[in-house]
């Protein structure tokens, strides 16, 4: 048997190409007896796939579209966020220890958040050398962008303790836009 | 690309040494930079969200423990939409040299990160020896 530079699910018993059906189980067992190669080949294609697939939550995902490169272009200071709301606001906090409130720019643009700065290496002069280290320093940017309108100008944003929260109210229509669904009991 | 950059993610505490957790939170082993000058160690420790009063440094023979306690932000009617931060403490465990004189360590916090200061003894400095000519 001559393997194709293929994956060998796309090929048929002929060698040629053929249309993927999802439906049918026994189609695919039959490739999986056929091809030793076959389950190596499902593995790897679920390393790509877990490699470029974009978080469940695509409002706040690390690969946002606006990068071509998405999640490789995250270096090790891009800080970690976490998402709270209510109703009316919403509220995002960012780990970024190490910075001060002077290193941080906060703007916002329609619906992108975008907390940008830079993190200094702080070190004594004439170090002799170095043990450990894990920190890491650079400048970062990241964008978030957010589910709904937010009212411009109520952009609030505190530092405390190596971590950043930024506050948003919602813009009215935004809030107008959510109810929730009564369910009937038939 | 710059491949070698590598986003270190937050490692929780493995598995206990010293008996088990007794509290209902996870742990993370905080990110440490350690260096020495000429007459001191320091060692640098990223603890967000921690203040130098929920901070715990205790010294027992040649073994030091950080522990850094996070208050949970005020989340009362808020809803969690996206978590990339799981809420939880922090704790190292450094073991010593002899080099250390450990009545003078000194520990600061500024804006979620440690700083240990941890002088040498006079013992352990690095000395100049002259030689003399006979």
């Amino acid at each position: 048997m001559d393997f194709k530079l293929l994956p060998s699910k796309w090929l048929n018993k002929k060698g040629g190409l053929e249309i993927r059906r999802e439906d049918s189980g026994e189609h695919r067992a039959e490739y999986q007896e056929e091809h030793p190669i076959y389950s190596l080949q499902m593995e790897m294609n679920k390393l790509f796939d877990d490699f470029f697939r974009v978080s469940e939550m695509p409002a706040f995902s690390r690969s946002l579209a606006l990068s071509p490169f998405g999640a490789l272009q995250h270096g090790a200071v891009t800080p970690r966020i976490d998402v709270h709301e209510t109703e009316k606001e919403l509220r995002i906090s960012a780990e970024l220890p190490g910075l001060s409130e002077e290193d941080i720019d906060v703007s916002l643009s329609r619906d992108l958040l975008t907390i940008s700065g830079e993190k200094k290496q702080e070190s004594e002069q004439n170090v002799r050398g170095w043990y450990c280290m894990e920190r890491s320093f650079g400048s970062f940017t990241r964008s978030i962008a957010l589910p709904c309108e937010v009212d411009q100008d109520s952009c609030k944003a505190s530092f405390k303790n190596g971590v950043l929260t930024v506050s948003l109210s919602k813009s009215p229509q935004a809030q107008a836009n959510s109810r929730s669904i009564p369910i009937k009991r038939e | 690309m710059t491949g070698a950059i590598v986003e270190r993610k937050k490692e929780e505490v493995s598995s206990p040494q010293h008996g088990e957790h007794v509290r209902n939170k996870r742990v993370f082993v905080p990110h440490s930079d350690i260096y020495e000058t000429k007459d001191s160690i320091f060692v640098l420790a990223d603890m967000p969200g921690v203040n130098e009063q929920s901070i715990d440094i205790t010294l027992e023979k040649n073994v030091l423990t950080i522990q850094g306690f996070t208050t949970p932000q005020e989340v009362e009617g808020l809803k969690m939409v996206y978590c990339e931060c799981p809420a939880g403490n922090y704790r190292r465990v450094f073991l010593l040299s002899e080099e250390v004189d450990r009545d003078s360590i000194e520990g600061t916090v500024k804006n979620g990160v440690l700083k240990l200061v941890l002088p040498k003894s006079p013992k352990a400095m690095a000395r100049k020896i002259t030689v003399k000519s006979e």
